[in-house]
């Protein structure tokens, strides 16, 4: 947790000054309000809005790698915590009427954070686009973290499953067809065996990269379970699918996968299969592709 | 005086740490789990299982399942762990099966050898003139649990007949829950023809695949290795868990279902004991007695063809009506609807 936060220990250094600086200043010309005159409302409100400023602060340093659009959130969000802390300092220490200063510290700070803020959040959206644009192939216009696969940098089957109610309804609506592609490895079970689950798990990795090269802008590729991924393919016809799965076949064929340790070339191959979607709900059409990859697997047995 | 128990039981410490929850272990550490959270609750140090000193009781393995589960928070977990189960690196039983002959010496290893190859799931062999089933009993009453470890023992088999053999046998598997929202995970590890809500987890293979030569297989060794298994067993004092003790019983007096009292005095011990032991494995009497009467009439049913009237019969019921009833109570589903279900599958 630390570790995240040491690239930004001078900001958050020169906050927790600041946040002493301006306690110090009201205890110095101030005093304070006796238990009796504290305004709980005011208390809470206040103080909990400047508690929630630095929740957030917390969080997107955590969360986010340090850097441009880092800075600006970090900063705007500062300034609204300043102002905040200073607001509900005065719930507690009472000013003289001759001092205007506090109304600078307490007001001045929140337009020049608000401002950072808007700037950082835009920069925000504009990162998102160039990550979005990293994501194609792999993500359709809606994202849910918890629905990513654990393994690879691929959706899972309950992201997939998801992605294609949706598809299938577009499909529907605008008369255009929809094919499901699966690729299973043959003799997958061997490389874990033979070689460590561990580079079997690479190899699922390295195969994932692989076929995200060879798809089109709009397919989206997920893992279904084990050795095994779906390409949902919008605006494709049966013929055209079946092309893909050639190429991906070839492409699975080529790849010069080397071992970790030895450094050893693995021999890869994959079946195929394809189906057009029909009026149909998800499940059975997911099930009808896996029934035709268990066909099409059936003549090669020996190396299931 | 006490009395010998010749069986284990859910807190008895038997199982090697660096045998299954070694294999368990380190797939969570694979997935980059820390160990101490894996660890916690069951009493255990990741230092103590690596120096192969740490001996588990089926209820801290079960709790290690709970973690893991929780922990890894993936539908495959139970399946990428039954891959790596069998033959295992259990020592000379595993050297067995490693060198078994066929699939029928593989499982009969298997059967005789649960103890050490399989401490929670009981596998039981049947056959019939067409086929091979192996069903699965929940050995130590792994409750929440049971699921996750039928998914991995069923896993287990199936890759492991796959890998020794050499090619994709054809295994269907019938499974008592509902279909899961993960049945993909059951299509890749377990085949696309698996069937869910059925009356008993179970596998069947056709009879052919159980004599058919496994290559890479050394006659020698695994003669050797099997006595040298047998000689594993002997020095862990017991084959089988409590409940399978008796569930054996049970189908020994099956035409005659003894009571609660006639079970405590053939196990030498009071009925109150035999109560507290079978809730330790959170299960009944009564319920135990119901399993192993569903299971007989399944087994009539399907191995030997028998009719609704003679299954009655054999069960020593008054009537057949009254018998429906009970079916019914077992299984959620008429004698008839369970035979429709047999032919299809």
């Amino acid at each position: 947790m630390f570790s995240v936060l040491k690239p930004h220990r001078w900001k958050l250094t020169a906050l927790l000054l600041a946040a002493n600086l301006g306690l110090l200043l009201h205890l110095a010309c101030g005093d304070l309000k006796a238990v009796s005159e504290w305004v709980w409302l005011d208390i809470i409100g206040e103080g909990g809005s400047a508690l929630l400023a630095l929740v957030w602060l917390g969080l997107v340093l955590k969360s986010r790698p340090a850097g441009r659009v880092t800075n600006y959130l970090a900063l705007g969000l500062s300034c609204i915590f300043f102002s905040w802390w200073i607001d509900s300092l005065d719930e507690f220490i009472r000013l003289p009427d001759s001092i205007t200063w506090d109304h600078w510290l307490e007001s001045g700070p929140m337009p020049v954070g608000m401002i950072l803020l808007t700037i950082g959040i835009y920069h925000w959206h504009r990162e998102q686009l160039a990550i979005s644009a990293q994501m194609e192939k792999r993500e359709r216009l809606f994202r849910e973290h918890r629905l990513f696969d654990k393994l690879t940098p691929l959706g899972s089957a309950d992201y997939l499953k998801r992605q294609l109610a949706d598809s299938l309804a577009d499909s529907i609506s605008q008369q255009q067809p929809l094919s499901l592609l699966v690729l299973d490895l043959d003799n997958f079970a061997s490389i874990n065996q033979h070689f460590s689950h561990a580079e079997g798990d690479a190899v699922l990795q390295a195969l994932s990269h692989l076929l995200l090269l060879n798809l089109r802008r709009q397919d989206l590729l997920c893992r279904l379970a084990g050795d095994r991924f779906v390409v949902l393919l919008p605006n494709t016809g049966e013929r055209q699918a079946q092309l893909l799965a050639q190429e991906l076949q070839h492409a699975v064929h080529s790849l010069a996968h080397k071992t970790r340790q030895h450094g050893e070339r693995l021999q890869l191959a994959a079946s195929t299969a394809v189906v057009m979607a029909l009026d149909e709900t998800p499940e059975t059409l997911l099930k009808r592709l896996n029934l035709a990859l268990a066909r099409a697997k059936q003549p090669l047995a020996k190396s299931a | 005086m006490t009395v010998k128990t010749t069986w284990y039981e859910a807190d008895s410490r038997f199982i090697p740490g660096h045998y299954q929850p070694a294999t368990l272990i380190d797939l969570a550490l694979s997935r980059d789990i820390d160990s101490h959270r894996l660890l916690r609750g069951t009493g255990l140090f990741h230092e103590d299982i690596l120096a192969g000193q740490t001996r588990l009781s089926p209820q801290q393995f079960l709790q290690l399942i709970g973690n893991s589960r929780r922990l890894l928070d993936a539908d495959d977990s139970s399946f990428l762990f039954g891959q790596r189960l069998l033959p295992g690196h259990y020592g000379a039983v595993s050297h067995a099966l490693r060198h078994a002959q066929n699939l029928h010496q593989a499982l009969d290893t298997l059967v005789q050898q649960q103890a050490l190859l399989s401490p929670l799931a009981t596998p039981r062999l049947l056959l019939d003139e067409q086929f091979a089933y192996v069903y699965w009993l929940d050995s130590c009453g792994a409750g929440e649990q049971w699921r996750f470890l039928l998914e991995a023992s069923m896993t287990s088999l199936v890759a492991m007949s796959q890998w020794l053999s050499g090619r994709r046998l054809p295994w269907v598997c019938s499974l008592s829950h509902a279909e899961p929202r993960y049945v993909e995970q059951y299509w890749v590890h377990l085949g696309e023809d698996t069937q869910f809500k059925r009356p008993l987890d179970l596998m069947r293979i056709p009879r052919e695949y159980l004599a058919q030569p496994w290559p890479n297989a050394s006659a020698t060794a695994g003669q050797v290795a099997r006595l040298e298994a047998v000689g594993q067993i002997e020095q862990l004092g017991f084959a089988e868990s409590f409940t399978d003790c008796l569930y054996t019983y049970l189908i020994e007096h099956v035409r005659q279902p003894p009571s609660l009292e006639q079970a405590a005095q053939a196990f030498a011990m009071s009925p109150a004991t035999l109560k507290r032991k079978l809730q330790k494995h959170d299960t009944g009497f009564q319920q135990q007695v119901d399993r192993v009467r569903k299971q007989v009439a399944l087994y009539l049913y399907q191995v030997k063809g028998l009719s609704n009237e003679e299954v009655a019969d054999y069960l020593s019921f008054s009537d057949a009506a009254n018998f429906r009833r009970s079916f019914k109570r077992w299984t959620g589903s008429t004698p008839n609807l369970i035979r429709q279900l047999f032919s299809m599958g």
